[in-house]
């Protein structure tokens, strides 16, 4: 239990840190690094919770792929430290803080007053999916199939959207 | 011809000469624009002639004409038709209007000569005798008030022909408002009628009408007929809103011979004959009615002993004739009533325009103590306002005798009336003689007081043939209605034509006795001699010996100037009932309105301003701006959620 | 529960926790960040947030369906940050910056 609890903490200290850094560090590239950083940390509390397939994908798709393809674009950009950062407006900005200190207090609150529910007691089952994977993929292809194709036809979708608009010669609005 | 053919040729020719006359205002002949109207009013008096003759052809019972064009207004039970009936008693006021107002319209030719708008005068005129028809035709209390409101229009219209004078302007406007208060008056009276009868026209209102008196003052036929008689009160300057009648002489002569005297002001008594059935079954109503009357024959009388302006004499008599009217009508004379409204409408048309003729002689002098001895520059004029003069003062032979006295004895006679209401009424006629002697004697007789830079000259003769007709119509016209006790000792015993014409329109008075002859002639024969002391005082006094006159006003000089002053009444209208009124609408104004009113809709407005700026600024197009909304919406939304 | 069972035994509430704040930061990130590119990664954060409370959700609920729904958020949210680095690009090129002020003509 000890090893498990510690293993939490820790998980939880990278991420939210990871998270913390990507929001406040100014160099684009090194909110990147840190996005990366924190991926690899949500990758490995969904081992801890047993979707090991899912952390797999994680590492792949989010970790790999798509920090790839932002690291890329930045390199592209060739951006330099930025001038600007941060949205302007101290009165704006507190007000924004607040909205997500208030947003997180009460979602806290709302877990915690629920917690007495039987969702945090009922304790992990490991033997009941043990084959967690077999079966993710069993569900997958069978129960969501359609979902599963409306994806691809997305991916599609989305694919050659991004060409279409990565090669058009700018947006309707004149130059400043 | 047919009826409604006839119909429309009545009622569309003062129309048409109004339209005419009104497109080509700019025009300034008053040769033309005068022909064209009064061929238009000619073409409806031969109208109204045709109907009379036809009406002649009739059975006695069966005297009546309607002319239906169809549906005004059809809501539920209220059924309002553009009917129009013609009786007897509405022929002979569409005689009389036509008549006279043709008469009017040929002298106002040679009156109006030199007036730049004579085309738009003209319009106007026959503007009035358009409406004055369908006052004296509509067949329902609707129909009668759209020409009583068309009439008030036109009156006002006329009063303020020359607006460009402020005070002839607000002579207008002080007309047009008494009679508004008139008119509130008379709409309430209608829908009193209209809700406990259900059906506003006349005849069925007439046939509707309780036949057992009413006693209390409450019941429906007491209160509409009283509200009925305070619209009357408005149009013919009766007590308390006679105010305006004198004041309505700012207009052109011709303007008060016509309206002010002969037809528009006798609209009231017209409208209580019409409904006589259902006021003598409202005895208070009548009550009022007479003694309202009689104080107006005294109260106007006496102001008109006083003044200076020939035409202020001559309206407050007109006030006070009409005040006759009224007493006759108040103890249920109603033919006589009629009968002194027809030989008034002559003799009082004809003084008007005898002094119209005068005050052109004189180049717009008014005043008559700047008169005199006229009777040598103006001898038709002159010839002819003796005649009116005879007549109102009711000489015996002449119209104005017959119509005053059989008023006089119908006051004394009818189970209506009482000694009291002979006694003032009697005191009325003898100050009338007083007066209308007093404006005989300062105007054509006695020693000239001209100015000197003023030569009177006689009118041309396009003025002097409708002073004629009248004249020859004051004499005559009274013979129409001679009394029985007169007509029983006359050779070939004439009977009262004009009682047997209406008959059947006039419900006679419940509960009256046989004439007592001896008691009739007494009472005739003393106010005759009264008048004729008094007419006789008045000559001597102002023809011959004028200082007596001045040191006797001033020995009363207090009672003399209240008097002189119209009894203070306007004074006293302003000061008790129109300043307080305009300074509580001021305060209302200042305090409620400035105050409070508009403070909330100018906070209404800031608020919506702001409110406006406040939500334009969120919409400021910024993207974070729009997320945080959403977060805030989320917060708003959880806290809500958990405060369950 | 003591005190001390609140640090040592971990249960869902703990990950559902870490999946608020994690959501949160994201949240401040898109709210205040100018960077555009900064902003979508930012979007990232909040949608592996929500991934890990669908993961705790399932494994304490015994349901694998979770994971399921973690599998098609992460295919969407690749396919979102693609066209959301297209359209950096096309801000790019034409205004040499990423900054999201370029984008603040919504108004109407």
């Amino acid at each position: 239990m000890t090893a498990d609890a510690f293993l939490f903490w820790f998980l939880a200290l990278s991420t939210v840190a990871g998270g913390v850094m990507v929001v406040s560090l100014t160099n684009p590239i090194y909110a990147a690094l840190s996005l990366a950083f924190t991926m690899v940390s949500v990758a490995a509390v969904f081992v801890t919770l047993e979707a090991f397939f899912v952390a797999g994908v994680q590492l792949i798709v989010y970790a790999g792929a798509v920090m790839v393809l932002f690291v890329m674009v930045l390199m592209l950009f060739d951006l330099k430290h930025e001038v600007e950062s941060f949205a302007r407006g101290k009165v704006t900005g507190a007000i924004k803080l607040l909205a997500a200190g208030l947003l997180a207090g009460l979602l806290i609150g709302a877990i915690l007053y629920s917690s007495s529910g039987e969702l945090g007691s009922s304790a992990p089952q490991a033997a009941a999916q043990i084959d967690s994977t077999k079966t993710l993929g069993y569900r997958l292809f069978t129960q969501h199939i359609f979902a599963f194709e409306a994806l691809g036809v997305l991916l599609l979708v989305i694919a050659v959207g991004v060409v279409a608009l990565s090669r058009s010669k700018g947006g309707t609005h004149g130059k400043h | 011809m047919s009826q409604t053919a006839l119909m429309s040729i009545l009622l569309a020719s003062p129309l048409i000469g109004f339209l005419i006359n009104g497109f080509r205002r700019k025009h300034h002949s008053a040769n033309v624009s005068g022909i064209i109207a009064s061929v238009a009013v000619f073409i409806s008096f031969v109208a109204a002639v045709l109907f009379w003759l036809e009406l002649q052809g009739m059975a006695p019972e069966s005297r009546s004409i309607l002319v239906n064009y169809g549906s005004w207004m059809n809501v539920e039970s209220l059924s309002i038709n553009f009917g129009f009936l013609v009786d007897p008693l509405s022929s002979l006021m569409i005689l009389i209007i036509t008549g006279v107002g043709f008469l009017i319209h040929v002298f106002s030719i040679g009156y109006m000569h030199h007036d730049k708008n004579v085309a738009k005068y003209f319009a106007y005129l026959n503007f009035f005798i358009f409406n004055m028809l369908i006052l004296v035709l509509g067949d329902s209390l609707v129909t009668l008030f759209v020409g009583w409101e068309g009439v008030g229009l036109a009156s006002y219209l006329l009063i303020g022909f020359w607006f460009t004078d402020k005070e002839k302007a607000s002579a207008g406007m002080k007309a047009f408002i008494t009679n508004r208060i008139g008119d509130a008056a008379f709409l309430i009276g209608m829908f009193i009628f209209f809700v406990s009868f259900g059906t506003l026209n006349i005849q069925e209102l007439n046939a509707l009408a309780p036949t057992v008196a009413e006693s209390t003052w409450l019941g429906v036929a007491t209160l509409g007929t009283l509200f009925l008689f305070i619209g009357a009160t408005g149009k013919s300057a009766q007590i308390p809103l006679y105010v305006w009648l004198p004041d309505a002489m700012a207009g052109p002569t011709p303007v008060s011979a016509l309206i002010h005297a002969a037809t528009m002001v006798t609209a009231g008594v017209y409208l209580i004959i019409r409904m006589n059935p259902v006021f003598l079954a409202a005895p208070n109503t009548m009550m009022v009615i007479a003694i309202i009357g009689v104080l107006t024959v005294v109260l106007a009388a006496s102001i008109g002993i006083t003044q200076n302006d020939i035409k202020k004499v001559l309206a407050y008599s007109t006030v006070s004739q009409l005040g006759y009217m009224f007493l006759a009508c108040g103890v249920g004379a109603f033919t006589a009533a009629f009968f002194h409204l027809m030989t008034h409408a002559f003799f009082k048309a004809l003084m008007f325009l005898g002094s119209g003729s005068v005050i052109h002689a004189m180049h717009e002098e008014q005043d008559i103590r700047k008169m005199g001895g006229l009777k040598k520059y103006l001898p038709w004029t002159h010839l002819t306002f003796m005649m009116g003069w005879l007549a109102i003062l009711g000489t015996p032979g002449f119209s104005g005798f017959f119509s005053k006295d059989e008023i006089l004895w119908m006051s004394w006679h009818s189970p209506l009336g009482h000694w009291s209401l002979w006694a003032l009424g009697a005191l009325g006629a003898t100050m009338t003689a007083f007066y209308m002697t007093r404006l005989m004697a300062l105007t054509f007789w006695g020693k000239s007081r001209v100015p000197k830079e003023i030569h009177p000259h006689e009118s041309s003769p396009i003025m002097l043939f409708p002073l004629v007709v009248l004249a020859i119509l004051s004499v005559v016209g009274g013979y129409v209605g001679i009394p029985h006790v007169i007509g029983a000792i006359l050779p070939g015993h004439p009977e009262n034509i004009l009682a047997g014409w209406l008959g059947n329109i006039v419900k006679p008075i419940p509960g009256i006795t046989e004439a007592d002859a001896a008691m009739e002639w007494t009472l005739m024969g003393v106010s005759v001699g009264l008048a004729t002391i008094s007419a006789f005082i008045a000559y001597t006094l102002y023809v011959n010996k004028q200082e007596a006159v001045q040191s006797f006003t001033n020995k009363i000089k207090p009672v003399y100037e209240l008097v002189y002053k119209k009894y203070l009444v306007d004074e006293l209208y302003f000061g008790y009932i129109i300043n307080p009124l305009v300074r509580l609408s001021e305060n209302i104004w200042a305090y409620i309105d400035v105050r409070f009113i508009d403070r909330c809709t100018y906070w209404a407005g800031d608020l919506m301003k702001g409110g406006g700026s406040f939500v334009r600024s969120l919409q400021n197009g910024n993207l974070q701006s729009y997320a945080m909304y959403i977060g805030l919406g989320l917060v708003l939304t959880l806290t809500f959620v958990m405060m369950r | 529960m003591v005190n001390t069972n609140v640090f040592l035994e971990i249960g869902l509430n703990h990950y559902l926790v870490l999946s608020t704040v994690l959501f949160c930061l994201g949240m401040i990130g898109v709210l205040l960040r100018k960077n555009a590119i900064v902003m979508l990664m930012s979007i990232e954060l909040m949608l592996n947030a929500v991934n890990i409370s669908f993961i705790a959700f399932g494994k304490y609920n015994s349901n694998i369906d979770g994971q399921i729904m973690v599998f098609f958020v992460m295919t969407i949210a690749a396919a979102e940050a693609a066209v959301g680095l297209a359209l950096a690009v096309s801000i790019f090129k034409r205004f040499k910056e990423v900054n999201i002020r370029f984008f603040e003509h919504l108004k109407g």
